[in-house]
């Protein structure tokens, strides 16, 4: 069997998903509204960064996440008409919403709704759980706002993880999660939380839930395996959830205790910069992350997101 | 009501409780629901429940419902349903095994679809055999052993070994096979195989379980399960006539039922046709008298009388009936073993002296000694464990405890916000408990504890923290601190080490599952702190 061409079987796969809905958990959005393509899609652009605050109570998480895309130009600049979008949220943990452990329903709800008012003709959610899949898209919320949207919540089982090089410093040949490399774009929307060895998990270390095999090896050497992945999967763009934050006891805490609300989303196409600005929300320094360091020296973006495109939305 | 009719309601009877038996066992399994209102839940505490009643079958028996009373003296629930059954067989007879019974109706199947013998052959073999004994000193053997306070019935009770047949052999073995077929598939290079192999999979996924499901002894299980189908072939329901206990309950209740068998010696030609159509070996034939309490109510012999010699007829004939040919060896063999296998099954040490680290019972379970008087090892428990946690032991309970529950963690874990298992339970052995309960209470199942010199930061080795960020109880059980070791070449290295404490921590074993080594874990669960035994207290 040949697993290291994976140009077979990924065209194959891509067909399946275009043919089968039966493969993923959920139905199918039939019929979305086309959205007019902005000017400046198909220009070079230059990287940027969008943060998102929501400044007093009550204020809507939605409208918050569709201003923040409009800041950065509006979801047809990172979605055309006809693709197909998967969305790497982190749903790792069967953890309700409040505890901070997962990503915010409400944000995956509303970027799925901005992606298929933008044209996408089928969107995924995709992560490899580290508990019993169907616990965590039931109590992560992730399973609802599947029926809400009609988007596809892919099921991890084993024979969707396929070998395939990597390519990096540390990690050679490893099963990814091939819904993630089959997609025409691919959107990051980590939760911001504490992490007992990498210190924070943001949307770099995301990464680690779209592969599979004996991934716990990969703590080994945390900080070159989560550059690795990042250099890997390219996602189009990192949308980091820190609506709530969780501050100690991380990453699967379980305690209201250790979240602090923060009320605010960041987004840039530059995953190192995301993620420096989201260790300001904790007090560290982006410095003080060793895959941002890592990152920045292998010329995955810049630790300085002051020198990006920088924008504030405020709602 | 005619023989043709009578036959055919009891095939469709038969069908329709297999079919409800097979499905109520594919429902046994964690709700397929996924998209919970998590807006109307804050604490992730919802209980889990089942859409079905799954546990319908064993609360129909009755021989799980009076081992349990005599043995637990627990009412168990849905207790009436097998008073029903009994109540129906003091009336009409064995018609529970002729009509409802599911593990009848497979050796039904196995023994009539393709005979494996010819007429004069099959007639001998449906002729009346000592054999039949057995299956009461079986009865009465599971019954002694109950009031002794050791419940073995499971062991030879027909649902209970169906639904453990099916659950842990048959499904996993259909289903591990359908995987691999299916990953072959899904691996190929042609195109339209590959959508094949993936469609399929995820068709019977929701069925036979989303990963290959592993039990301990499962083969073992599966080989005794074909070995009694295999045994049709000598004598057609050998199963029935000669082993279950059940039948040879029912069979005690048949005395005085009002069905009768009307054999009008006048008309018999003596073709011999009812004897060889008989599946419970009953005499039917006229001249000889009826065996009422082998009578699987089949009325095979009714259809194919050609003479039209025999009738089955309502009437009260109390005083005429014959009872059970049980013997008295039977019944006394019965009784002596069933006096001894308690005693003899506590000489292992397991109750009284020794506790065996990898007996962890699932969450709610009862005290040792209780929880051996109602347990049915029906392996329900099993087949809903979500994470394939739930095996049957070997020896860790001991011999009497054989095939009882215990969580091994190297395949599953005990998933902290579910109570599925005591939720299914048939005879409370393990409680029905609520999440908050579980969480709250706590209820632990037992205690982790780091092999040093294993575990990856403790040898030096290298950093790993997984066991801590997986430890569910909040706050955590296994917390890290720093330890500065000397690397080999004497340099200074810092790295953190888990610890655990075991005032939070309850056992739920999925550090163990998740523990970068593999094989023997450098964290393992042991049943030493578990909260439902009082001589396996950890802390004071």
């Amino acid at each position: 069997m040949c697993f290291h061409d994976p140009i077979d079987r990924r065209e194959a796969v891509k067909k399946i998903f275009g043919l089968a809905g039966s493969v993923v958990l959920g139905t199918v959005f039939a019929g979305p509204l086309g959205f007019p393509k902005p000017a400046m899609a198909g220009l070079k652009r230059s990287r940027f960064l969008v943060e998102g605050t929501g400044m007093h109570d009550g204020y809507s998480v939605k409208k918050l996440v569709e201003q923040v895309f409009d800041a950065a130009g509006g979801p047809g600049r990172f979605i055309s008409k006809g693709d197909v979008v998967a969305i790497k949220p982190n749903i790792s943990w069967a953890r309700v919403p409040v505890l901070a452990a997962t990503t915010n329903p409400e944000v995956l709800k509303a970027v799925i709704e901005l992606c298929q008012a933008a044209g996408a003709k089928r969107v995924r959610i995709v992560d490899h759980t580290i508990q019993d899949p169907r616990r965590c898209f039931a109590i992560t919320g992730a399973g609802l706002v599947a029926k809400q949207t009609g988007a596809d919540l892919v099921y991890p089982r084993s024979s969707l993880m396929k070998d395939m090089k990597i390519r990096g410093n540390r990690l050679d040949v490893w099963p990814v999660f091939i819904p993630l490399v089959e997609a025409d774009k691919l959107i990051n929307i980590p939760v911001a939380k504490h992490h007992s060895l990498s210190m924070l998990t943001l949307g770099m270390k995301n990464w680690i839930g779209g592969v599979g095999g004996g991934r716990w090896s990969l703590h080994q050497d945390i900080n070159e395996s989560i550059v690795d992945l990042t250099q890997f999967f390219k996602p189009t763009v990192t949308l980091i959830d820190a609506v709530r934050i969780m501050t100690r006891n991380g990453p699967s805490g379980g305690s209201e205790a250790y979240v602090v609300k923060k009320n605010t989303l960041i987004l840039s196409d530059d995953p190192v910069a995301a993620d420096a600005r989201a260790a300001l929300l904790f007090g560290k320094r982006p410095g003080d992350l060793g895959f941002v360091r890592l990152g920045e020296k292998r010329g995955l973006g810049t630790s300085d997101f002051q020198s990006l495109d920088l924008k504030r939305v405020s709602l | 009501m005619k023989a043709r009719h009578l036959v055919w309601l009891r095939r469709i009877s038969q069908s329709f409780f297999l079919l409800l038996f097979l499905f109520l066992l594919v429902e046994s399994r964690l709700p397929q629901e996924i998209s919970l209102k998590y807006s109307l839940v804050t604490s992730g505490q919802q209980n889990l429940t089942l859409d079905y009643p799954v546990g319908f079958f064993f609360h129909m028996d009755p021989l799980v419902g009076l081992s349990s009373l005599i043995s637990g003296h627990r009412f168990i629930n849905g207790i009436l349903w097998g008073a029903g059954v009994l109540l129906l067989t003091l009336l009409l007879g064995r018609v529970f095994c002729g009509f409802i019974c599911p593990f009848g109706t497979i050796h039904h199947l196995a023994g009539s679809l393709k005979p494996s013998l010819k007429g004069p052959e099959m007639r001998k073999a449906n002729e009346k055999s000592p054999g039949r004994r057995i299956k009461y000193f079986v009865l009465f053997t599971l019954l002694t052993g109950s009031l002794l306070g050791l419940n073995l019935s499971g062991l030879m009770d027909p649902i209970s070994f169906f639904f453990r047949s099916m659950a842990l052999a048959i499904l996993p073995g259909t289903g591990a096979a359908m995987h691999s077929l299916f990953q072959t598939m899904a691996d190929s290079h042609i195109r339209s195989l590959n959508l094949l192999g993936y469609g399929a999979e995820a068709l019977v996924s929701p069925v036979f379980g989303y990963e290959p499901q592993a039990y301990q002894t499962g083969w073992f299980i599966g080989a005794l399960f074909l070995f009694l189908l295999f045994l049709n072939r000598i004598r057609p329901r050998f199963w029935c006539r000669f082993l279950c206990p059940l039948g040879a309950l029912l069979g005690l209740f048949s005395r005085f039922s009002l069905l009768r068998l009307d054999k009008a010696e006048e008309k018999c030609t003596g073709c011999g046709r009812c004897t060889r159509h008989c599946q419970g070996a009953a005499t039917p034939v006229p001249g000889q008298e009826w065996d009422r309490a082998e009578c699987l109510a089949c009325f095979n012999c009714f259809q194919v009388c050609p003479e039209n010699a025999l009738a089955f007829r309502l009437g009260w004939s109390f005083g005429r009936n014959r009872g059970p040919d049980m013997g008295r060896r039977a019944v006394l063999g019965g009784i002596f073993a069933g006096l001894s296998i308690p005693f003899l099954g506590r000489l292992g040490g397991e109750r009284d002296k020794v506790s065996n680290a990898g007996l962890i019972r699932p969450p709610g379970a009862l005290e040792e000694k209780e929880f051996l008087t109602v347990c049915q090892r029906c392996g329900l428990c099993m087949k809903v464990c979500p994470t394939n946690a739930i095996n049957p032991t070997v020896g860790e309970a001991g011999v009497s405890g054989f095939w009882t529950p215990r969580l091994i963690m190297g395949l599953g874990y005990c998933e902290y916000t579910c109570t599925l298992c005591g939720s299914v339970c048939p005879t409370g052995a393990i409680r029905k408990i609520s999440v908050k309960e579980k969480i709250e209470r706590p209820i632990r199942i037992g205690s982790a504890y780091v092999e040093r010199g294993r575990c990856l930061p403790w040898s030096g080795n290298a950093p790993c923290i997984v066991c801590e960020e997986h430890c569910p109880t909040s706050p955590k059980a296994i917390y890290l601190r720093k330890a500065d070791l000397e690397t080999r070449e004497g340099k200074k290295r810092e790295l953190q080490v888990p610890f655990v404490d075991l005032k939070r921590c309850v056992g739920c074993g999925i550090c163990e599952n998740k523990c970068p080594v593999k094989g023997r874990p450098a964290i393992c669960v042991i049943a030493a702190g578990e909260s439902r035994s009082l001589k396996n207290r950890l802390l004071l």
